[in-house]
């Protein structure tokens, strides 16, 4: 291959990738340049990348792979950078390969419900694209503004819907992938669902980009409800509830989305750009959705009434209008960036538990906080059981950091302790890499990494995530510590 | 594993407290990155990372950047310049910000910084030195440029250029302007030197002042006429107070921070004595309600300038507050509406200039998708940065519907670059002001105008 001109670096490697994607601006290799790329939506740990290459295609995909399979650099995938547990952060001095500029909708097959897409193409998008026709995509994290499929795939997102409608593994029909050797395979091809064999498609979903890069997906699209309503309970007390939640689910109705903000959630989202005026002396806000055919909606809607009213509700009340239910939304999600309003920082966790234990964790998480003396807010997607305590911290105040994150694995032994487990929807990453050690034994960790060796047998792709290194526990939390910085 | 020294972040965290890599005058405001948590919500709205993909031409990559200066990681050099003077300036990331970063104003604070530290050499120097001391900041100045663009008009000069070629030998987008400058007519300000207060027809309800612009009252008087007549007819005394000078937005966008403030004290002394400053142009709106921001360490000025914000208000929010007479003639017209980014994003006005084409009879509203994207005018952005800008609305016209007549907003910029995309990409639309429309149904149902 030949040098590109304008390249001003005189690393062979950096001239190689640059030649792959046409230089210019398809590549980003001085330090400076690198700077807005030492984390993701995780900022405690910063790490610079060698390079930052914006591949086009899936050709030019395998290309790269190939040459750092062959010259053995460490290299990993990023899709918007949005992820909470710090997965598109290259801790090895890897080469970003970022899917952002392959972020068309390739086709929508209206009849088989099914669509194609690259891996750069923003979630919410692919609904927006087909909402006129009656059709959306199913599942909606918060950032589903802003974040793309393909790292919805990585990380097999959830969002609030999925109680109802299942997480992302739940809708992928079929991916095509760029192997860590640079090879290029489809699974599941034509998007048809249960392929005989092993299911790859879900190994692949979820595998936080350690088993290859995915550059097109197959997904399911869904036919829009006939009819949806949305409720909003405040209660006095958490325990209140938190047994509405469980009534709801027990009397028989699965709500497209079950979720609830304590008290320092509230006066977070309050205090930020989406407020609706919940009461500020509230200790738990449902937001409660159900939908489907529009004959028994009404009288899911009553019962849950009921049930809140049960359960000593304060106020409880339906969304008169698509206005007002657009309104509770964006303030749900926008819950997360909302914390910048009340504080500096943020550690968000992401444990997941069972929905009857729910009292007894938020009293022990509780508890964290008066140990921490840090504020702890809970965002949880209550339904399914699936918790978001969001560590508040400010960076600057030194061994801030250090208590935020002790906090945090503080709460996720909490959850693991009651039979839950240490992430729902956001992975592990960097962030949960130890905790892995509260739910799975060292041999069962090392049958994942065995199966890791089967599609990355290098350990080049995104390395150092997802799994703790063995026997070097102490090792790597002092290493951990060390890179820990605002 | 390799958590080692290509980690650059060894700085202890109270690094930021200090100015580090900041020149102390007019250094950015900590408080304001302190409330970015990195979350990414902003991604999506940006203009310049849809086209570029790249977090550094993003808004919390240039918020995390703006940090970096000031934890040491960066200097202020091109690496930081490019990606700060590509912003727009469009205040969507504001809109979309779920924390209220005040991305806008770090921009704009960081741009300063930039231009303290590398002045503009050059020819970039030159054009930027002429126009922004030299010629916007002095009304007689400007007026005798619109002298010179009514004469090249007029005398059969512009005729003349591009006849003979001569325009070939411009930049692709200076000739793309000159193609769309609209008829240069005679100033307000000059139509009513003499004329201290302009009464309201029938009862005055109130008096306001009114700010008529550098450019608008030279390329764009007839929209200040129309804004006067649509003022008087709805019971509004109009002043022009005479000291008034250009809001400064396009200097402080430039990050040329000192000429802002200096004619920030001149308006707010021109118009002390006035209850309400009417303003028809976005972009200056915005600037007037955030002249606090230029005094955050002169507490008198800071405060006078508090004061003055409150005061500043656009014609679209006024009309709406105060009441105006619906128009009864028809304009049977099917008309878009496009956001321009300092009344949407900037002032949070949204609805008003909306209703105000409602009331209008005749008036078709059809949709625009994404009306409050950026159409890459941003002040001067689509003179510094063509490229970018170019491709800024090439994006924007793509969501102006096919089959409207007119495409309405309220900014002078924004009604030029959409004007060179109206050209550009072939279409037909006709680029009006929001209260030129409704002036237009004025004039006919008085019997005058040709609409």
């Amino acid at each position: 291959m030949a040098a590109v001109k304008e390249i001003k670096s005189k690393d062979k490697h950096i001239q190689q990738l640059a030649a792959i994607v046409g230089g210019g601006r398809s590549i980003l290799y001085q330090k400076e340049d690198l700077l807005a790329y030492d984390c993701d939506g995780f900022t405690i740990h910063k790490h610079l990348p060698k390079a930052v290459v914006f591949p086009k295609d899936t050709q030019e995909v395998a290309a790269l792979v190939k040459y750092c399979h062959e010259h053995d650099l460490p290299f990993l995938a990023r899709g918007a950078g949005t992820g909470l547990s710090g997965g598109a952060i290259p801790l090895n001095e890897e080469v970003i390969i970022s899917m952002v500029r392959m972020k068309r909708l390739l086709s929508v097959d209206m009849e088989n419900r099914r669509a194609v897409v690259e891996p750069g193409f923003v979630n919410l998008k692919l609904t927006n694209s087909i909402s006129d026709k009656g059709y959306y995509y199913a599942p909606d994290p918060s950032s589903q503004y802003c974040c793309t499929i393909g790292g919805n795939v990585a990380e097999n997102a959830g969002g609030a819907h999925c109680l109802k409608y299942g997480v992302t593994t739940n809708h992928i029909l079929g991916l095509e992938v760029v192997m860590p050797n640079g090879d290029i395979i489809e699974i599941g091809k034509d998007g048809v669902a249960d392929e005989p064999g092993y299911d790859l498609l879900g190994l692949i979903t979820g595998s936080e980009g350690t088993l290859g890069i995915v550059t097109k997906i197959v997904v399911r699209i869904l036919k829009n409800p006939e009819a949806k309503q949305t409720v909003l309970a405040y209660f006095d007390k958490v325990s209140d509830g938190s047994q509405a939640v469980s009534d709801i689910i027990s009397s028989g109705i699965v709500p497209a989305a079950l979720e609830m903000m304590d008290k320092t959630a509230i006066e977070g989202v309050e205090a930020a750009a989406f407020p609706v005026g919940h009461p500020k002396d509230i200790d738990a806000v449902l937001l409660i959705e159900v939908d489907g055919i529009s004959a028994g909606i009404d009288e899911q809607i009553d019962e849950i009434l009921k049930v809140c009213r049960n359960r000593n509700v304060r106020e409880v009340k339906v969304a008169q209008d698509e206005a007002e239910r657009g309104r509770w939304w964006a303030n749900r999600k926008t819950g997360f960036g909302a914390m910048g309003a009340i504080s500096p920082d943020y550690l968000v966790q992401d444990g997941v538990i069972p929905r009857s234990k729910l009292p007894v964790v938020l009293d022990r998480i509780n508890q964290i906080s008066h140990e921490s003396g840090l504020r702890i807010a809970n965002i949880f997607h209550a339904g399914d059981g699936n918790l978001h305590p969001l560590v508040l911290f400010d960076a600057r105040v030194p061994g801030e950091i250090e208590k935020a994150l002790e906090a945090g694995s503080a709460c996720l032994k909490v959850c693991a302790d009651v039979g839950g487990t240490i992430t729902g929807e956001h992975g592990v990453g960097i962030e949960k890499r130890e905790e892995m050690r509260f739910v799975f034994t060292e041999e069962e960790i090392a049958a994942q990494t065995d199966v890791r060796e089967v599609f990355n047998p290098k350990n080049l792709l995104n390395a150092g995530k997802l799994f703790p290194s063995p026997g070097r526990c102490v090792e790597v939390k002092k290493e951990m510590k060390a890179s820990v910085t605002p | 594993m390799s958590l080692r020294e290509m980690d650059l972040n060894q700085d202890p965290a109270c690094a930021t407290q200090s100015l580090s890599n900041y020149l102390p005058k007019d250094h950015p405001d900590e408080n304001k990155w302190a409330d970015c948590v990195h979350c990414g919500m902003c991604l999506e709205s940006c203009p310049t990372y849809e086209i570029t993909g790249q977090e550094q031409h993003s808004p919390r990559g240039r918020v995390h950047l703006i940090k970096s200066v000031a934890e040491g990681k960066l200097e202020l050099n091109q690496f930081f310049s490019e990606p700060v003077f590509a912003c727009l300036d469009c205040r969507a990331c504001t809109t979309a910000c779920p924390a209220d970063v005040d991305v806008g104003g770090l921009i704009e604070e960081a741009r300063g910084q930039v231009r303290q530290a590398i002045p503009l050499t050059g020819w970039q120097g030159a054009v930027s030195k002429l126009f922004l001391k030299g010629i916007f900041p002095k009304q007689t100045r400007l007026n005798k440029l619109g002298g010179l663009l009514k004469f090249y008009q007029k005398s059969g000069m512009q005729t003349a250029v591009r006849k003979t070629g001569l325009i070939k030998i411009m930049p692709d987008h200076l000739v793309e302007m000159e193609s769309i400058m609209p008829e240069i007519k005679q100033p307000v300000r000059e139509k009513y030197k003499n004329q201290t207060v302009i009464p309201a027809k029938g009862e005055t309800k109130q008096e306001v002042a009114f700010l008529t612009g550098c450019i608008m009252d030279v390329m764009f008087s007839d929209i200040n006429e129309a804004t006067i007549n649509v003022l008087t007819r709805n019971g509004n005394e109009v002043t022009i107070p005479k000291n008034q000078g250009c809001c400064g937005a396009l200097h402080v966008h430039a990050g040329d921070r000192d000429t802002g403030r200096m004619l920030a004290k001149q308006n707010i002394e021109a118009f002390k004595d006035a209850d309400k400053v009417i303003v028809n142009a976005a972009g200056c709106g915005c600037m007037l309600k955030e002249y606090p921001e230029l005094f955050p360490d002169d507490p008198e000025w800071h405060e006078k300038a508090e004061e003055f914000s409150k005061k500043v208000e656009d014609i679209s929010k006024h009309l709406h507050d105060t009441g105006y007479e619906k128009p009864k003639a028809e304009i049977n017209k099917r008309i878009t509406y496009h956001d321009a980014c300092h009344l949407a994003h900037g002032q949070g006005i949204r609805q008003e200039p909306r209703d105000i084409l409602l009331d209008i009879p005749g008036v078709e509203m059809v949709h625009m998708p994404n009306s409050d994207r950026c159409c890459g005018s941003a002040g001067i952005y689509n003179i510094t940065n063509p490229e970018m800008a170019g491709a800024v609305l090439e994006n924007k016209m793509a969501n102006v519907p096919d089959d409207v007549e007119m495409i309405s907003m309220g900014n002078p910029g924004c009604m030029l670059q959409m004007a060179i995309g109206v050209q550009k990409y072939g279409r037909n639309q006709e680029i009006v002001h929001t209260v030129q429309l409704l002036d237009w149904a004025y004039q006919k149902e008085d019997g005058k105008g040709d609409l």
